[in-house]
């Protein structure tokens, strides 16, 4: 995805082309939705989050400062709309026997082992507390690096590294029990 | 499980969702609903400033002469200085309960203010 183009269609925007705005929403939709989802973990109420995410961003687009990227600036918006939200009405907590799910039966013929790993290791994100989740959903999930972490959630760098740190120990502890009810072993 | 098994795991696309066909056309129908929309008409401050302050001098005026009046009484000797339309502006407004009526109001512009503050900070 393309800063410049982003840059070009918010000055297009700014100057008064409403039309201009629909490919930011194209370029931006799916990681504003997949992030409301992870927040949220409801496919409809995160489209619904998204939407409003977007409409905030068009309505305070002047506000966007250069210094920062356009990405982080809309995620920033974006997160601090979908923790109110979800402050308004929570998303149903997630346990950790309930991101265990079974194992791909076919994986048994030596197919899909790995994947379930991952999909297990990845669902158990949902399990830890929101500070630690957050952190590693935009650190991993939306490949961000810890400077773009920091100011999408408004915090210091320092605080994400060590929300990740711990996040990943709190994983670590939690994937032995979580893998042996989804039907897989531990590797490494 | 090593950090590099950790990592790789955490960013692989397992479970991406994809936006509904009508998402786009969603959003640009409110963003064109949002601009169509008149922008809210701002507080004029600048023509309320003068009237505000003019409102709490008048306040701070009339608690002096609560004050006084009430150290002195209003039939007093003292109060027999002040001018006689200003007395009977206060037996009026004695009589009509006013002292009730302004702590009243005060009190609900109170209640308002914190009411606002809290839903602002949850909104």
């Amino acid at each position: 995805m393309s800063a410049a183009e982003d840059q070009a269609d918010v000055e297009r925007v700014l100057a008064g082309d409403i039309a201009a705005f629909e490919a930011i929403v194209r370029r931006w939709q799916r990681p504003l939705i997949n992030l409301a989802y992870r927040f949220c973990r409801d496919r409809g109420r995160a489209e619904d989050m998204a939407q409003e995410a977007f409409l905030r961003a068009y309505r305070s687009l002047a506000t966007w400062r250069r210094d920062a990227a356009f990405s982080t600036w809309l995620f920033a918006i974006a997160a601090n709309l979908y923790r109110s939200e979800l402050r308004r009405i929570p998303a149903a907590t997630v346990s950790l026997e309930a991101v265990a799910e079974p194992q791909d039966t076919r994986a048994i013929d030596g197919g899909l082992e790995d994947e379930d790993r991952d999909r297990a290791v990845r669902r158990a994100v949902y399990a830890l507390p929101p500070k630690y989740r957050e952190a590693l959903v935009f650190f991993y999930f939306h490949d961000m690096d810890l400077a773009a972490t920091a100011q999408s959630l408004g915090l210091r760098e320092g605080t994400v590294k060590a929300r990740l740190f711990r996040g990943r120990e709190m994983l670590r502890g939690k994937l032995p029990r979580l893998l042996s009810a989804s039907g897989l072993e531990v590797s490494g | 499980m090593r950090d590099e098994d950790l990592a790789r795991a955490l960013k692989a696309d397992v479970d991406e969702i994809l936006p509904s066909s009508g998402f786009v056309a969603s959003v640009m129908e409110a963003v064109r609903l949002e601009a169509a929309t008149p922008p809210p008409i701002p507080f004029p401050w600048t023509r309320a400033v003068p009237g505000l302050a003019a409102a709490v001098l008048a306040l701070v005026a009339a608690f002096v002469v609560v004050v006084q009046l009430a150290r002195t009484g209003v039939h007093s000797s003292a109060a027999v200085a002040w001018p006689p339309e200003l007395v009977r502006a206060w037996e009026i407004a004695n009589d009509a309960g006013l002292g009730w009526i302004v702590a009243a109001s005060l009190l609900a512009f109170v209640c308002v203010r914190v009411a606002m503050r809290v839903a602002g900070a949850r909104g």
